[in-house]
Order: C-alpha cells, then sequence, then structure tokens
C-alpha cells in the first residue's frame, strides 16, 4: 500500500513536471491528463471512490478534451525560450517553499497528526454534500452558470469583431519583442 | 518518524505545488499558464481528501474537494476560452508580448 | 420561520433587482427600468414593514459557513428593524422619486442597480446579529455611496468628492473591522450579543480601544466632527440619492453603530461624554457652516451633519429611545427636505442659493412640503420634528452637562435661521435668476416626484403619533442589560413629558426669537455670507477642520499611487511576490513553531 502510493505520487509529480517541459502544447496537455489520472487513482486508493470517478471524468476527460479543441483553434506557439525571471531563482524560491512547508507539515510534531484515524465518522459524501454544505453546491451551481455565461461571452464577441490585426501582427509584435530583449 | 502512506501524499502534495509555481513562475505560454494552474488544483485537491481522511471527516473533505474540482475546471475553461480569444485579436499567447501591448 | 423569510426577502429582493435591472434589461427600455426598479424597492419596503410586528431579540436566521467567519446571522430586533423599514422605504420613494428626476439620464441601469444594491445592504447592515458581517454589508453601502457620488463621472467635482466620501467611510470601516476582529480574538465570536453580554470581561484596555475605535468608525460614517467636510461634498450625487444615502440612512449607520453598542461601551470611563462633545460640536460647527453656505444641498448637508451631531448627543446623554426617535423624524423630514430641493433644482436648473428666489408661486405643491419640512428641522410644535428634538434636549439635560445642553440649544437657534433663510432665498422675495436659469422656466413638480413629496410631508406631520410601539420596539431590543435602556412610552405619556418640561419651553424661546431675528432682517440674509466674512471664511473652510481630511486623503491617494509600481501586470513577477510573500509567512510560522 505504502509503496504504491508512494509511486504514484512520484509518478503524478514527474507527470506535472513532463506536462510544463513539453514543448508543445497538444503534448502538454496530454501529460496533464495522465496527472489527472494518477491523481484520481490516488483518490480512490484514499477512499474517496466518488471524487476518484469525478476527477477522472473532468479532469482526465473533459478538461482535456478542451484544451486540445482549444490548441486546435487557437493554433500552437512554442515560447519559452527565455523566461522572464531567472530560471535559478525560480527553482531557489520554490524549492525554499517546499523545503518550508515540508519541514512544517512532516517534520514537524504536527506530523503526529498524519496518521488515518483508526475509525473514520462514516458519513457518506452524498449526505455531507446536500445536508452541510448546501451552500457549497449553491455556489459550484452560480459558478458553473458563470462560467458558461463567460464563456458564451468570449467568444460571442469574437463572431461581432473580427481579427482587427491579423496573425503577422502578432508575427511583428514577437519579432519587435526579441528585438528590444 | 514513519513512511506512513499519508506522508508519502503529504509529499508528493508539496512537489506538485512546487511543480505548479514553478511552471507560473516560468511559462510564457498562457496555456501553459493554465496547465501550471491546473497542477496547483490537483494538488490542493489531494490536500482536501488526505486532510478529510486524517480528521476523521471524509465527506466534509471529499465535498470540498468536489467544490475544488467544479471551481478548477471553471477556471479552465474560462481560460482557454481568454487565450483563444487573445491569440485571435492579438495573434500571440506570450504573456510578455501581451503585458507590452498595453490594451 | 415566516420571519425569517422575510429577512431574506428584504435584503435579497433589492439585490435580485438590481441583477435583473443591470443583466436583465441593461440600457435596452428606460420605461423597464423604471418599472423594475419600483416594484423591487416597494415589494421589500412592504417585506420591511411585515417584519415590524414580529422583531424579536432573537437569531432567526442562521447561515454557517463554517468556524472561520463564524456563523452568519440575522437578529431582527426592534432597533434593526425599525432601520432597515426607513432604509427599503425612504429608498422606495426615492426611486419612486428619480422616475421623473432620472428621466432621460444615460446608464440609467447602473444607476438603478446601484441604489438598489445600497437599500439591499443597508438592510442588511440593519438586520445582522453578526459583526463581521456589520462590516461587510457597512463596505457595500460605502461602495454604493462612492459609486452613486460619482454617478456623473465625467465632472471632476462628483469623482474628487466620491473619493473623499470613500477614503473617509473606509476610515470608519477599518475601525470596524479591527473591532471585530479584537471581538473574535477574545470572545470567540463574531455575535453582537456576546460583545454586549460579556464586554465586561474584557481587559479594561482592549475594551476602550474598542468603544473608541468604534466612536471614530461611527464618527467616519456619520459625518461627524472631525470628519464633518466629506458629505457636504458627496452633494455632486443626483439628488435622491443624498436624499436616500446622504441624508436618510447611510449616515445615520453611525449612529445605529453606537446605539446599538451603548450598553457594552457605556461603563467605559469618558466615553459618554466624548460621545456628547463629539455630538455637540459637529451640531454647533455645520449649523454655522449652513447659516453661510450659498449652495442648496450643501446647506441640507450641513443641517444633516448638525441633526446626526444631535442623535450623537442623545446616545452619549444615555437615551436610546430619543435618539432613534429623532433619527426617524430626521429620515422623514430631511429626506422631504432633498426631494424638495432635488425637484427645485430639476426645474430650474441650477443649486446656487442666489440664483433663486420667489419660486413659490410657480411651484406651490414644491412649496408647501418645502415648508413643512423645515418647519420639522426647526423644531416647530406638532411636526415630528419638534417632539423628537425636544426628547433630545431634555435627555441630554437629564444625561448630561448644562454646559453642552446650553450649546445644543444654541445650536437649535442656529437651526431656525439658516432654514428661515434657505426657504426665504428660494421661495419668497425677488426672483433672482438670471435668463438662463430664470425662475421664469420654473414648473411644479410631475406626477411621481409628488406622489413621493407628499408621501414624506404626510409622514413629516404624523411619525410622532407612532411613539407608542415605535418605544417598544425599541425597549424590546435592549433587554435588562443595559442601565437606563430605554423604557416604553405612550404617546399620552411622551406629550405630558415634553409639554410639562421646562426645557422645552425654553427651546421653544430660542426658535422663536430666531425666527423673529431672521424676520425682522429678512432682506440682508442673502448677504450673510459677505456681512460676516471672517466666519463665512473659517465655516467654508470646517474651522480648520477641513485639512485633516485633506490630508488623510491625500495621503492614502500618496500610498496608493506609489503601491502602483508593484502592480506591473506581467504574471510571472507577481507569482514571485506570492510566492516569495509565502516564504516570509512560513519562516514567521517557523519562527514561531521553533521557539
Amino acid at each position: 500500500m505504502t509503496f504504491i502510493v508512494g509511486v504514484l505520487a512520484l509518478a503524478a509529480v514527474v507527470c506535472a513536471a513532463m506536462a510544463l517541459r513539453a514543448g508543445k502544447a497538444l503534448v502538454s496537455a496530454l501529460w496533464l491528463a495522465g496527472t489527472s489520472a494518477l491523481v484520481a487513482f490516488m483518490l480512490y486508493l484514499m477512499g474517496a471512490h466518488e471524487i476518484a470517478v469525478v476527477e477522472l471524468s473532468v479532469g482526465a476527460g473533459l478538461v482535456t478534451i478542451l484544451f486540445v479543441f482549444a490548441i486546435s483553434v487557437a493554433g500552437d506557439e512554442a515560447l519559452d525560450v527565455r523566461t522572464v525571471i531567472p530560471r535559478p531563482l525560480a527553482i531557489g524560491l520554490v524549492i525554499a517553499a517546499g523545503l518550508l512547508l515540508g519541514w512544517f507539515t512532516v517534520a514537524q510534531p504536527m506530523a503526529g497528526l498524519i496518521q488515518p484515524i483508526a475509525a473514520p465518522v462514516a458519513a457518506p459524501l452524498a449526505d455531507v454534500l446536500w445536508n452541510q454544505r448546501g451552500l457549497d453546491v449553491l455556489v459550484q451551481i452560480v459558478l458553473i452558470f458563470g462560467g458558461v455565461l463567460g464563456v458564451i461571452g468570449l467568444l460571442a464577441d469574437s463572431a461581432e469583431k473580427p481579427d482587427v490585426k491579423g496573425p503577422e501582427a502578432g508575427v511583428r509584435d514577437q519579432t519587435a519583442e526579441e528585438v528590444q530583449l | 518518524m514513519t513512511w506512513t502512506p499519508l506522508t508519502l501524499v503529504l509529499i508528493g502534495v508539496i512537489c506538485l505545488l512546487g511543480v505548479g509555481f514553478y511552471g507560473l513562475l516560468i511559462s510564457r505560454n498562457l496555456i501553459k499558464i493554465i496547465v501550471a494552474l491546473q497542477i496547483l488544483g490537483k494538488a490542493a485537491l489531494i490536500a482536501f481528501v488526505m486532510a478529510g481522511n486524517v480528521n476523521g471527516q471524509t465527506g466534509q473533505g471529499q465535498a470540498l474537494a468536489m467544490t475544488i474540482i467544479v471551481a478548477d475546471t471553471i477556471v479552465a475553461v474560462v481560460g482557454l476560452a481568454l487565450a483563444v480569444q487573445v491569440r485571435r485579436r492579438f495573434g500571440t499567447m506570450d504573456i510578455k508580448a501581451l503585458s507590452n501591448l498595453k490594451g | 420561520m415566516t420571519s425569517s423569510v422575510l429577512v431574506a426577502l428584504t435584503i435579497g429582493l433589492p439585490w435580485l433587482g438590481a441583477l435583473c435591472i443591470s443583466f436583465g434589461v441593461r440600457d435596452r427600455s428606460e420605461r423597464a427600468q423604471h418599472a423594475l426598479a419600483i416594484l423591487f424597492a416597494v415589494t421589500s419596503g412592504l417585506a420591511a414593514l411585515a417584519l415590524l410586528p414580529t422583531a424579536a431579540n432573537a437569531t432567526i436566521l442562521r447561515i454557517p459557513v463554517g468556524g472561520v467567519f463564524g456563523d452568519f446571522t440575522f437578529n431582527p430586533d426592534g432597533l434593526g428593524v425599525f432601520l432597515a423599514s426607513v432604509a427599503t422605504v425612504v429608498g422606495s420613494l426615492a426611486v419612486i422619486f428619480s422616475v421623473d428626476y432620472m428621466r432621460g439620464e444615460k446608464q440609467l441601469g447602473r444607476y438603478y442597480a446601484l441604489v438598489l444594491l445600497f437599500i439591499g445592504a443597508m438592510a442588511g447592515l440593519a438586520l445582522t446579529g453578526s459583526i463581521l458581517l456589520l462590516f461587510i454589508f457597512w463596505e457595500i453601502t460605502a461602495l454604493c455611496s462612492y459609486a452613486l457620488i460619482s454617478f456623473y463621472n465625467d465632472d471632476p467635482k462628483a469623482v474628487a468628492g466620491g473619493i473623499k466620501a470613500l477614503i473617509m467611510t473606509q476610515i470608519g470601516g477599518v475601525g470596524l473591522l479591527v473591532g471585530a476582529l479584537i471581538v473574535y480574538a477574545y470572545l470567540g465570536g463574531y455575535d453582537i450579543s456576546l460583545l454586549i453580554e460579556k464586554a465586561n470581561t474584557l481587559p479594561p484596555g482592549v475594551l476602550n480601544v474598542l468603544a473608541f475605535g468604534f466612536l471614530i468608525a461611527a464618527a467616519a460614517k456619520s459625518a461627524q466632527f472631525p470628519f464633518q467636510t466629506w458629505l457636504p461634498d458627496a452633494m455632486e450625487a443626483p439628488t435622491p440619492v443624498s436624499a436616500l444615502i446622504h441624508a436618510a440612512t447611510m449616515v445615520n449607520a453611525g449612529v445605529y453603530l453606537l446605539a446599538r453598542f451603548y450598553p457594552a461601551f457605556a461603563p467605559v470611563p469618558g466615553w459618554t461624554m466624548a460621545v456628547m462633545i463629539v455630538g455637540m460640536l459637529s451640531a454647533l460647527l455645520t449649523a454655522i457652516m449652513a447659516l453661510v453656505a450659498t449652495d442648496l444641498k450643501r446647506v441640507l448637508a450641513y443641517s444633516t451633519v448638525s441633526q446626526l451631531g444631535y442623535m450623537v448627543y442623545a446616545v452619549g446623554a444615555g437615551s436610546i429611545l430619543a435618539s432613534q426617535f429623532h433619527l426617524l423624524s430626521h429620515a422623514v423630514f430631511k429626506a422631504l427636505l432633498f426631494l424638495g430641493a432635488g425637484a427645485v433644482i430639476h426645474a430650474i436648473g441650477t443649486r446656487d442659493l442666489r440664483k433663486m428666489g420667489g419660486l413659490g408661486r410657480q411651484m406651490p405643491l414644491i412649496r408647501t412640503t418645502f415648508i413643512i419640512g423645515a418647519l420639522a428641522l426647526v423644531g416647530i410644535p406638532i411636526l415630528n420634528g419638534f417632539w423628537s428634538k425636544e426628547m433630545v434636549l431634555e435627555a441630554g439635560l437629564s444625561g448630561g452637562p448644562a454646559w453642552i445642553w446650553i450649546v445644543m440649544l444654541i445650536g437649535a437657534g442656529l437651526t431656525a435661521l439658516y432654514t428661515f433663510r434657505v426657504v426665504w432665498m428660494v421661495f419668497f422675495g425677488a426672483p433672482r435668476g438670471d435668463d438662463n436659469h430664470g425662475a421664469t422656466h420654473a414648473h411644479d413638480a410631475t406626477h411621481a416626484m409628488r406622489f413621493a413629496l407628499v408621501v414624506l410631508a404626510v409622514g413629516a406631520l404624523t411619525t410622532w403619533l407612532l411613539i407608542g410601539p415605535f418605544s417598544g420596539l425599541i425597549a424590546s431590543s435592549f433587554g435588562a442589560v443595559a442601565a437606563g435602556q430605554p423604557h416604553e412610552l405612550s404617546l399620552t405619556e411622551m406629550i405630558a413629558e415634553v409639554v410639562t418640561a421646562p426645557a422645552t419651553g425654553i427651546a421653544l424661546i430660542v426658535i422663536a426669537l430666531a425666527i423673529g431675528a431672521a424676520w425682522w432682517r429678512r432682506d440682508k440674509l442673502t448677504a450673510l455670507g459677505n456681512r460676516l466674512g471672517w466666519l463665512s471664511r473659517m465655516a467654508t473652510d470646517s474651522f480648520g477642520f477641513e485639512w485633516i481630511n485633506r490630508t488623510i486623503v491625500r495621503g492614502t491617494q500618496a500610498i496608493a499611487g506609489g503601491l502602483r509600481v508593484t502592480q506591473t501586470g506581467a504574471l510571472n513577477w507577481n507569482i514571485l511576490g506570492i510566492v516569495g510573500g509565502l516564504i516570509v509567512v512560513l519562516a514567521i510560522l517557523a519562527m514561531g513553531v521553533a521557539r
């Protein structure tokens, strides 16, 4: 059990890193789907069966489709040539934050909490979701509606106004950018 | 310190957070930034489910995880729509170029 | 159960209306906007009125939101329901008035959405039982006030006035937030009732900070000394907004705050005295300013600050009943005066008193209702202002030192003087308008305006008859907690109390003398500002307190300008800031844990 979870966590992190390393956006989206699937498996092992299913179908399925769709509409663009922030600085900061967090949660006496309690209160998800956290469900519905409205607004806007600048303008911008650099 | 499964999960969460933040720090491509946001969301998702298990309130943790999935998906949807739109308007998805455009 | 639905309706309906107007109709149909705004405002007013009989000092609506913020509770006791009713009813009338006043304006949707958002937030502020939620509603009202003052956002004066009002009321908001956090830290909850019950268990120093912090918060919100200068600058707002927000409701929030927490803070040494002095200075200084101002709406704004000073004074003197009763009277007659002034301004197109005069003949209805409001403001018997002002003065005499009482009496005389001056300069005497804004174009009020004016005028004549149930309401919201808690007072008792008190006679004599003096020199009133040159200069400068306000506003703007450097708009750098902040927070925490 320990071994499987450890391997899964490691694999998820590697997938995530690959998603960021990938040169093409499409590859990146596929690695993200892999991360999502591994996370879903971890959740399943942790006893969150319903959430695992939702994560697998929404996170690995729907979101990936959306990514592929968006990339096919917008086109790909390999960019990460030169970063705004120097890479060593970014790596240093992230490692510092990670070590601090790790020290807090794993190495501290607080880590004593990181033991599963013998008999968890068996409140089924549906019960909690509908009875205790009804407000959350309401907010989720509002969120979904807001998101849909936002997307409709964004995409409808483009139908009315055709491209102000062609793709060439973009290329020009980019070259100007490179010159500036 | 014993290596319980939950400790390993916790380390995994921290690593995922690190990877996500690194992506946000480094990336200049709008799509990559959304990918990094998704990775951060996954970390939070696992953390909530784990916290629910640790406190013995599995239902609460999972209900909150549900909210995170929904919110995260909305972020991805709206973000991608925005990226498509930005690409159509300005012909680029480089955030540095975009912030230099100023309107 | 029904009352919890009513609470939700009172707050929710205006907000729903705001949503419908801003997203549903937008600016497509002006008629639909007017109709929707009236519909939602009036139904919310009805819901608030329906709450009145069921007012009880108990939590009836509790929304659990997890452990961090405490539950969001709504606790519609007498005091709260009363203020919510004032907000929604005066709000409805202001919306009805707007139908005529704002006809044909651009961006009507924005106007109505903000007004409705304000009405809902004000009702929420009054009805909530949680200090944190009180703070949130408090801030929403401040935001609406700002956005509506700057409604004509191509006018730099309007924008400056809005910013000033926003910054000054934020001072109050920050005080309130700090207060809420202190209460949470020491008592473990955000409930107002918790603070009132357990105030004496707090360490004295903490209670002092809370009491004086809330006093500053209330003074900033109610434009009391030394923050009195934002309200006159807020007069760039459309007049119905001035009537609603800057006369009848939002500025009362400070008085409400003081009254609400009076039982908790009254034992703090020096607090009641400080409250009385703040009220006295506001009442006196702004009355003098009103005497020399030449802008119709500014005169009314000064007068509002002055009357709010009376309410604050009454709270300090220990009579919450008198204070809230004056709040009711003032809300009615000042809304009436503002709407009347709005009708005049709408008709002749200027706010300058020196360009008015002799308008009474062209607009008889406006004249009559305005004079009713003016008489109530002065405190002439039978009108509601008389009874409540006498109660305030009486309470002051019995609960405070005599010298403050005498100053307040002088303030009452000055009130009579400036009110007479305004009425005279607007409606009587020879027409002074030039050709462009001449009195010749003047016309009487149109239907919607008429309706709002007449309802408020009838209110100014009659609301004092409600003292019986009103005192019951106020008394019920202060159980046995307060030492000098308000008692129920029937109508006959009140009449007997007021008529037999010697204070009444003295006050009436002062008022009569002032009016007599004004009548005697009525032709000189116009040039009063010139004749009292030094006083006028000091008054327009707010006796030097303007610089406090100006310094605060400029300081805030300078800080904001400096901080703009951090807003690069470059995502990567912003994330760097976030990660850096995370590291700093964790490091600080780690130092705490490691110790």
